[in-house]
This record gives structure tokens, C-alpha cells and sequence, in this order.
């Protein structure tokens, strides 16, 4: 159980630079998840926080307590590594008794039995106690090295990557038990990923990481409903969401200001909270993102909104159809029934639905607003 | 499954691949019997045929009987011994910080230690001998345990640095977020895991160590003596006593059989890397 | 143009047990018995988990490895005993093997130079080719330049660039990362679509199976699981394997008995109050007290808006993933996991009801991994 502060924290390999003036208050008991691309320096942050890395410059405190100058065994943190860095030579058992048996940690063999079995239970790896880590598959090394890092209580538990290297039957699975046992973990969470399931599945926070900064900090609803930026919102989502290029233009039925598509002559109409937020904002060139849940399609022209468009590709991923559509070249993916049935370079015709649509600024790429855009930033963790 | 067939081709494959080991084996092991056998010789019988003699153990008694080869064969226990021990100490951290501290210069560094090896003994003597008798090293057990380094250390820590260099990161920093302070993590996982190599490389040291016969020469000779320089003294003015010869050299790769028998599983294994892997 | 056929193809590999004190040979088939036909023009997707004999299989179509037993024909020739460059076989590994020292173009050249192919041919048969895999303004690059990706891109190129038969492709998308893997997963389809060569992929990652293929071929320790269009084995897997295998996420596969009551009937599950209604069309092929598994995809199960009458079960864990919510609930100690794309909102612990969607759940044998199917039904 600890708070954890970072304060302008600094990092450099030689002279690239890691981190850069990251700035993070993570609160007792939360679980708190730093995503970003590759690169991105979510490792280093979580070995900085380890003390495995010191920052060159800024502060750590775990409790209030400045702990740059603490070594790692003293902070009472417990982590899994990506590449699980277990102990080749130890048996399975072992490895995941090795945290109790230090001098710091030390608990006697009835004890460590009882929390080995435990811990290994809820992994399902108790069949394998008495292997090697080098007789055991990626996904079961990487369930040895959640269960060691799990089975101690520590202030802090630090995870790095812990599903990646699952397969993705295992990964949902592991997911939702990851899920169901935050309730009765008691300890505060930094839990690093690329997934941005696992992201918004399991986070009370976000903080999304970009070459070593942070981009944004904020609750799973927030990313998805209300990202600060594009380079945000193209990482919630699958497809990823359809940033088009657009302008400001009147409709010539309402006489309202409304935006076009370039590419396309249609006025589209905009809800008035956005309208009123647009006419403020001097950018003339937006961009409109918009999810493949949030676009319509037919075959046919159904008049004013429907966009024309021909079909690029058309992907069946089981329980849906990702179909994308070549408008004014770009490329557009729109979630369609598994059942859709459509042939290359086939005319097809789509509706956005600019309720749900999210309006950047089409120069810096920063979010503007959204259609009733204070029922997400309000709701925040509520929404659940 | 089917069940195997015993054909005329098996059997021939099975005594051709017989014939052949055996044929290896007597190349490779007829320098030692011929070794033994030239040591239960009598000096007359030396250049008889091989195989008939009458056995004697003249040669030995003319060997160990009131002579000092006993000490030179402790003396020279202790300095190869010694050496292997100093460098196992030294080169073991040595090889550490090579495979994981970044430094300026650090490859040109790694290149400089195993050049040593490059050298060939005879260049360096001349300058040591004058310096060891300088500073009064020449004839000592720390002068010669010293100049052994040049062959033992180049050897041990480029092994064992492929080794750590093996061994992630993140297995050090999992025991220090375990509790485990710096000594214990080195002892309980760096040298279970360098293990092999570790012994592999001390055992070819100590071997170098032993057979050497250039630095023992010219940097001692009379209150430290090897046993690969006594083997010089059977080679009289006007005879070679083969037979003497032959017996303090049987005598002298005791030891080295012996322990290499011992460990001979972590010798194969030890030099063929990769056994890290977790 | 080509069609390729497979007539009961075996491969078995040999192992020596390192034992000195008993020599023993291991005989193990990497492909059992596996016979299919591609049609000429066709899309086939070979798909498995690792070790199933997926790639074995395309090897040895290749030429690469020797066959057991069995036979193939591209169109009517035999090509057991053909060497690999007379098969005229268009090849691309997932490693991309290009030539470091020449050019993109060059190395799409490479092969035509070695069959003494006019400059003009060739320069005509990459024309074409470069366009199709969007590298034509990569051909002069060098390939220490280019990205994973348009390595990729090239490396198929220069296995289309001949205009084979019969194009094979090993995994080409596992080392490029997701949004890259997407990219030129379109533009091998709409390659495919232009120049309608028969091909063939194999692949573990079943999204990248079902969204290029016409047909899919599933395989599992060398055995051929099942064969089918992506909507088939989607919606109509043979066995339990193929159903767990394909769709993500996973189908929910339950151990459950079968149990009469008042009601007709019921699925029963361990540790679980949870009852649910035998579908009509089962009840001919169930009996009492059968164990059966159970298979209903998690976009198949329900939540009951209004009250409906089954067994109300607490909610285990809520999982609100932005485009769709998963909703997991505990039965016994197995999860069931539902998907929906609604924006509804549920609190772990709050109770509700589940619907089954009858005709789309499935019963296994589970014993054998059979498909139980009602009487009258293929």
C-alpha cells in the first residue's frame, strides 16, 4: 500500500533521452497503467520506479518518502519483467518461493508452501513446480513470473508487459482473472502495456506515453470518449478510428455552419453544442475522427449525408465484417455484421454519425470537442 | 510404430562404426601407453621392440628415491594451483564489469587482455627476468603465480564474460526486488549460472599453468623448481634416460587426468556456451 | 494458372533418442494422411498452432521437403519427384531473405536474369508487379533501407513477379507489427483479386486466416481439422478444436451434465446453480446424465433486459473495451464470457439473467472433441 510521486523525472542513455520531465501521482490501492507504443519509455519509467534505473534527474517517492537513493530491495516493490528474468537454475517452485526467502522477506517453508500453491493455483501452473523455466513454454514462463511477483505483498506491484507473450485465448482468460483479483489485491498497481484492451479493461488510470513524455493522464473513458490528441485516439480501438480530413462550410438547407469531407460536396450537420464550440475555434481545416461502430453503409445512394465511396477490401474476423472503403483516397474502416458480402471496387455508399464523431484541429492535431462532451469528462470512473 | 529390422547392413554399419572409434582410440591414446610402458623399461632395453621387455622399476626408484621431484611436484602444485585461484578471484569480477558496465574504451580493453595470450612466452622473458630480479620476484612463489596470470586470466574471463553476457539484467534486478543484497545475488544466481563455464576455464587454466615450462625456466630454478623442469635433468651430458624421463612425466599429467576426469561433463558443456538460457 | 491437389499426403520424420544404452527410432508423422484440392484462382488459408504440420505441409508442396507417402498434382502432373524449381512455385518465407547488396529492382530481377529472361521482359513483368505491391518507388532502394514491412512487400513481389503457378506464403505478416500487419493483409488480398493466382498461406493467427482466405484449412498435429469458408468454420466448427481455435475472443467451452427435469432438459454445470434449457432440436441426441461441452460464442450469450426464467447469476468481472463491453460471470470455476457491442453498464456483483441464443450453440463430445449434432442435421 503506497502512494507513488514522480517529480520531473529524467532519463537519458548516453544522448537520447528516455524520459523527459515526467510528471505522475499515482494513488494508494490504484491500478494505474502506462500505455504507449514501443519506445515509448514505459519500461524505464517502471524500472525507475523499481530503482533497477536512476533517473538523471527529478524524484521518486513512494509515501512521501524520496527514494532515489534507496536500493531496489529496500523499496518493497515487486515486479514482472518482460522477458520474466527468471532464475534458470531454480525450479518453478522455487523461483516463486525466492522473494520469501530472502533475509528481508523471510517466511518459513510451511508458510511459502501454502502461498506457492496458492498463487500457482489461480495461474494454473501447480503441475509444473518442479520444472525449469527452460522446460516451460513462453506463456507458462510468463505465468511463473506473475505468479513470484504476486505472491508477495509488497507496497507497490509493478508489471511489465505480463500478457504479452500469452496466447490470445489465454491472454482474455488471464485477463479477466488479472480483472477479478484487483478487488482483493491491497496493494498499489503500475502495470505496463501495449494492448490497449488490457489497457482500458484494467486500469482505474491511464497515462499514455509518447518518446518519453506523457501524453495524457486520465480514466479509460476519457482516452476513448475524450483523447487529448489524435496520436491518442489512434490508439484506442480496433479498427483504428478514421481520422478524414475536413473543412467548414454552410449548408445550404439550414444556412448552419456544418463540415464537408474534402473529397465530397456533402454538407454534414453538425449537433449545435458542436457547432457552437466550432464557430469559436478559428481553425478552418478540421480533422473528424470517427470509429467504424460510428459509420453506416449501403449499397445504394440514400441521398442527403450518404457518402460515396468503393470498397478496398472486405475482412471477415469472425464475429464481424471490417470492410474498408476508399473515399476520395482515403481509406476508411467501418464495422459491418459478419453476414456483409461485398466485392473489390464495389460502389458503396457511408453515413457518418457525427454524434459520436470527435473534432481535432486539423493544423496541431489537438482534440476540440465532441458532441455532448461534459457527460464524458464529468463521468470519469462513474460510468461503471 | 514398426518393429526393427536387424539386417547384414545394421550389423555391418554397427562394426564399422566400432572399427573406426576403436582406431581413434588407439591413435589417441598410444602417446600415453607408450609413455607408461617406456617408463617400466631399463635404460639397455629402450630401443628394443615395444611390446617384449623385462618390467623394472629402476627408473622409478632412480626418480623418487632420495631425490626432490616430490617437492618440485608440491612446488608446482602451488604455483599452478595459486594461479588458478588468483585468477578465478580476479577475473571472475573482471569479467562482470567487462559484460555489463559501458565504458569508454571497454572492447578495446577486452581485446588487450586476451592479446596476451597472443604473445609468445620467449618475447616477454627477457624483460621480466630483469625486472623480477629488480625487485626481487625472481625465484619466488608470488613472482611465478603472478607471471602465470598472463596465461591463465585472458582465457577464464573471456569464457566466463560470454557467460554473464548471457544472463539478462532483469534475472539481477528480480533478486534485488526479491531482498537480496548484492553478495548473496551473486552467489546464488550468477554462479550457478557461470558455473560451467567457470570450471571449464579454471580447469584449462590450471592445465596451461601446469605445463608451463618457459616462465619456471628462466624465473626460478633453485629454491622453486616445477616438475616440468626436472624432466630437463634426465637428460644427462652424455645420455637421454629416457626411462626417467618417462616417469616423471607419467607422474606429472596425473593430476591433470585425474581432475579431468572429474569434471569432464562441465568441460564439454562449459566451453559449448548457451547453457544459460532460461 | 494452376490447380493443386493433395491425395493423402504423409510426412514422418525420424528421431534417434540420445541413449547409449538403447537405440531407439521415434517415428513421427509431422502430416498425416492430408488430401485437398485447391481450385485454380483460389485463396487457401492453412492455419494451426504451432507444430501442426502447417508449414511441413507447405514445404513439401514447395519441394522443400521430401514426401512419406501419398501424392500431389499441380494441374494433371505429378510433382512428388519434381524438383522445386520446375514446379513453377512462387515462394515467400516470413524471414525476407532479399539480397543486401542489390536493389529492390534487382532483386525482383534476380530470378528472370537466372532464365535468361530480355531486359525488356523483365523490366515489363516488374512494371506490373511493383504497383501492385506499392513499391514502385522503392525500386531503387537498397534493402538495409526499408522497413519490415516493405521488405515484405518486396519479398512477395519477387515471388509474383515470375507470374507462377502456384503462390505459397510462410507466415509473411508475423514480423510486422499490428497496424503495418493490417496494411498488407488488404494489399494481398487485392494483390490476389488482381492477378487471381492460386495461393496458399499459412498462418497461426487465425483473424489473418479468416480474413484473407477463401477456404481454411485447419490442422492440428498434422491431421486436417477441417475445411471450410471462413463463415463456416466460424459458424459451423467440426470439433471442439476448431471451435475454440477460431474467433477472439474465445468461444465459451463448458463442461457441463445433462440433466431431466420437470422442465425437460437442462444443462447443468459443477459448483453452479446455473441452469439452461436444452435447445429444442438436442433433445433427440441427449439423454440423462450425459457430460457434454458446451460451446456458445460470447457475442451468442444475452443479457435478459426484462425478467426472463433462468437462474440469475452475480456479474464476476465488467470490462468496458470502448468499441465493445465484455461481461464475465463465474460459472463453477469456469468463466463465461459475453460480448456486446451496447453501451450498457454493469457493476461486478449485480445480478443478471442470460439468454442462450438457441441455434447457435453448440454441443461437443467431450471426449473425443466431436461435434454432437441434432438428428437430421449435417
Amino acid at each position: 500500500m503506497a502512494q507513488i510521486e514522480l517529480e520531473g523525472i529524467t532519463k537519458r542513455f548516453g544522448k537520447i533521452s528516455a524520459l523527459n520531465n515526467i510528471n505522475l501521482k499515482v494513488e494508494d490501492n490504484e491500478f494505474f497503467v502506462l500505455f504507449g507504443p514501443a519506445g515509448a519509455g514505459k519500461t524505464t519509467l517502471l524500472k525507475t520506479i523499481a530503482g533497477a534505473e536512476f533517473p538523471e534527474e527529478g524524484l521518486v517517492r513512494i509515501d512521501g518518502k524520496i527514494v532515489n537513493h534507496v536500493e531496489s530491495k529496500d523499496r518493497n516493490v515487486s515486479m514482472v519483467f518482460e522477458n520474466y528474468a527468471l532464475y534458470p537454475n531454480l525450479s518453478v517452485y522455487d523461483n516463486i518461493a525466492s522473494p520469501m526467502r530472502s533475509k528481508l522477506y523471510k517466511k518459513d517453508e510451511e508458510y511459502i508452501k501454502k502461498a506457492v500453491n496458492k498463487v500457482t493455483e489461480m495461474m494454473k501452473i501447480n503441475h509444473l513446480l518442479d520444472r525449469r523455466p527452460s522446460q516451460l513454454s513462453n506463456g507458462q514462463r510468463q505465468r511463473v513470473a506473475l505468479g513470484r511477483c504476486l505472491v508477495r505483498e509488497p507496497n507497490v506491484f509493478l508489471m511489465d508487459e505480463p500478457l504479452a507473450h500469452l496466447d490470445a485465448k489465454l491472454r482474455h482468460f488471464m485477463r479477466g482473472e488479472l480483472k477479478e483479483m484487483q478487488t482483493s489485491i491491497n496493494s498499489t498497481t503500475i502495470y505496463v502495456t501495449h494492448d490497449y484492451m488490457e489497457a482500458m479493461s484494467l486500469a482505474d488510470r491511464i497515462a499514455v506515453l509518447n518518446h518519453g513524455e506523457i501524453v495524457q493522464i486520465g480514466t479509460a473513458q476519457e482516452m476513448y470518449y475524450t483523447p487529448c490528441n489524435e496520436f491518442v485516439a489512434c490508439l484506442f480501438g480496433e479498427p483504428e478510428i478514421n481520422l478524414l480530413e475536413g473543412k467548414k462550410c454552410v449548408c445550404s438547407r439550414t444556412g448552419e455552419m456544418s463540415l464537408s469531407i474534402v473529397g465530397s460536396d456533402k454538407a454534414l450537420e453538425l449537433e449545435a453544442d458542436v457547432r457552437n464550440v466550432l464557430a469559436q475555434h478559428g481553425a478552418d481545416n478540421i480533422h473528424i475522427g470517427i470509429r467504424g461502430n460510428d459509420i453506416q453503409f449501403a449499397f445504394e445512394d440514400l441521398g442527403d449525408e450518404w457518402i460515396k465511396g468503393s470498397v478496398y477490401a472486405n475482412e471477415p474476423i469472425g464475429n464481424k465484417v471490417i470492410m474498408t472503403i476508399m473515399v476520395a483516397d482515403k481509406k476508411i474502416a467501418i464495422t459491418c455484421p459478419n453476414d456483409t458480402v461485398a466485392d473489390m471496387d464495389q460502389d458503396v455508399y457511408i453515413k457518418l454519425n457525427l454524434k459520436k464523431a470527435l473534432i481535432f484541429d486539423g493544423n496541431t492535431e489537438e482534440f476540440i470537442t465532441r458532441h455532448n462532451i461534459d457527460s464524458f469528462k464529468k463521468q470519469g470512473k462513474g460510468v461503471q | 510404430m514398426e518393429k526393427r529390422k536387424v539386417s547384414i547392413g545394421n550389423i555391418l554399419e554397427a562394426i564399422g562404426r566400432n572399427l573406426g572409434l576403436t582406431l581413434f582410440a588407439m591413435f589417441a591414446l598410444f602417446p600415453l601407453i607408450w609413455m607408461v610402458i617406456c617408463a617400466f623399461k631399463s635404460d639397455a632395453q629402450m630401443y628394443n621392440t615395444v611390446f617384449r621387455f623385462t618390467p623394472t622399476l629402476e627408473n622409478f626408484k632412480a626418480v623418487l628415491v632420495g631425490t626432490d621431484y616430490f617437492k618440485a611436484f608440491f612446488q608446482n602444485l602451488i604455483v599452478a594451483g595459486g594461479a588458478v585461484i588468483i585468477t578465478v578471484l580476479a577475473g571472475v569480477p573482471c569479467a562482470y564489469a567487462l559484460a555489463r558496465y559501458n565504458f569508454k574504451k571497454k572492447e578495446d580493453v577486452a581485446f588487450q587482455i586476451l592479446s596476451f595470450k597472443f604473445a609468445p612466452e620467449i618475447m616477454v622473458i627477457l624483460p621480466i627476468f630483469l625486472i623480477f630480479q629488480k625487485i626481487h620476484l625472481y625465484d619466488t612463489y608470488f613472482g611465478l603465480i603472478w607471471v602465470y596470470q598472463l596465461i591463465t586470466m585472458p582465457l577464464l574471463i573471456w569464457v566466463v564474460r560470454g557467460y554473464f553476457e548471457d544472463i539478462s539484467v532483469e534475472v539481477e534486478q528480480a533478486a534485488q526486488l526479491d531482498g537480496y543484497a548484492w553478495y548473496e545475488i551473486f552467489l546464488k544466481t550468477l554462479v550457478p549460472l557461470i558455473k560451467p563455464g567457470l570450471v571449464a576455464s579454471a580447469l584449462l587454466a590450471f592445465i596451461f599453468a601446469w605445463n608451463s615450462f618457459t616462465f619456471p625456466l628462466i624465473l626460478s630454478g633453485f629454491k622453486i623448481q616445477t616438475i616440468t623442469i626436472t624432466a630437463l635433468r634426465y637428460i644427462a651430458s652424455d645420455t637421454v634416460h629416457y626411462g626417467q624421463v618417462a616417469v616423471a612425466s607419467t607422474i606429472a599429467v596425473l593430476p591433470e587426468v585425474i581432475v579431468a576426469l572429474f569434471i569432464q561433463k562441465h568441460l564439454v558443456r562449459g566451453l559449448s556456451f548457451g547453457a544459460v538460457k532460461g | 494458372m494452376a490447380q493443386l491437389v493433395l491425395k493423402n499426403v504423409f510426412k514422418r520424420y525420424e528421431h534417434q533418442k540420445k541413449n547409449i544404452f538403447e537405440k531407439k527410432k521415434v517415428l513421427d508423422f509431422a502430416v498425416k494422411d492430408v488430401s485437398y484440392t485447391c481450385e485454380d484462382g483460389e485463396f487457401i488459408g492453412i492455419l494451426g498452432p504451432s507444430g501442426c504440420g502447417k508449414s511441413t505441409t507447405l514445404r513439401m508442396v514447395a519441394g522443400l521437403e521430401s514426401i512419406t507417402n501419398g501424392e500431389m498434382y499441380i494441374g494433371d502432373v505429378l510433382i512428388n519427384d519434381l524438383l522445386p524449381k520446375d514446379r513453377n512455385i512462387g515462394l515467400a518465407f516470413e524471414d525476407y531473405a532479399l539480397y543486401p547488396p542489390l536493389s529492390v529492382y534487382e532483386n525482383l530481377a534476380f530470378n528472370m536474369r537466372a532464365k535468361n529472361k530480355s531486359e525488356e521482359e523483365i523490366k515489363q513483368a516488374i512494371d506490373y508487379v511493383a504497383p501492385l505491391m506499392k513499391i514502385d518507388d522503392l525500386l531503387n532502394e537498397k534493402p538495409t533501407g526499408l522497413s519490415g514491412g516493405q521488405k515484405q512487400r518486396v519479398n512477395i513481389a519477387r515471388a509474383i513477379v515470375r507470374r507462377p503457378g502456384l503462390l505459397l506464403l510462410d507466415e509473411p505478416l508475423s514480423h510486422l507489427d499490428g497496424k503495418m500487419r493490417q496494411q498488407l493483409r488488404q494489399e494481398i488480398k487485392r494483390m490476389h483479386h488482381e492477378i487471381k493466382c492460386t495461393t496458399i498461406i499459412v498462418t497461426h493467427d487465425q483473424m489473418e486466416a479468416m480474413s484473407l482466405a477463401d477456404r481454411i484449412i485447419i490442422m492440428k498435429d498434422g491431421e486436417v481439422q477441417q475445411i471450410g469458408t471462413p463463415l463456416e468454420v466460424y459458424d459451423n466448427p467440426e470439433n471442439e478444436f476448431v471451435a475454440g481455435f477460431i474467433g477472439e475472443p474465445p468461444m465459451n467451452l463448458m463442461k457441463s451434465t445433462i440433466v431431466k427435469s420437470d422442465k425437460g432438459f437442462m444443462f447443468t454445470f459443477e459448483n453452479s446453480e446455473l441452469k439452461v434449457e436444452v435447445p429444442k432440436r438436442y433433445t433427440e441426441v441427449v439423454r440423462d446424465g450425459m457430460k457434454i461441452t458446451l460451446g456458445v460464442r460470447p457475442v451468442d450469450v444475452i443479457i435478459a433486459k426484462t425478467p426472463v426464467n433462468s437462474t440469475p447469476v452475480p456479474i464476476a468481472i465488467f470490462e468496458n473495451l470502448g468499441d465493445e463491453r465484455r461481461i464475465s460471470v463465474r460459472v463453477g470455476d469456469m468463466l463465461l464470457s459475453m460480448t456486446t457491442a451496447e453501451d450498457v453498464y454493469y457493476t461486478p456483483g449485480e445480478e443478471v439473467q442470460l439468454i442462450f441464443q438457441e441455434e447457435r450453440t453448440h454441443l461437443f463430445d467431450p471426449e473425443t472433441g466431436e461435434r454432437i449434432r441434432p438428428r437430421g442435421e449435417q
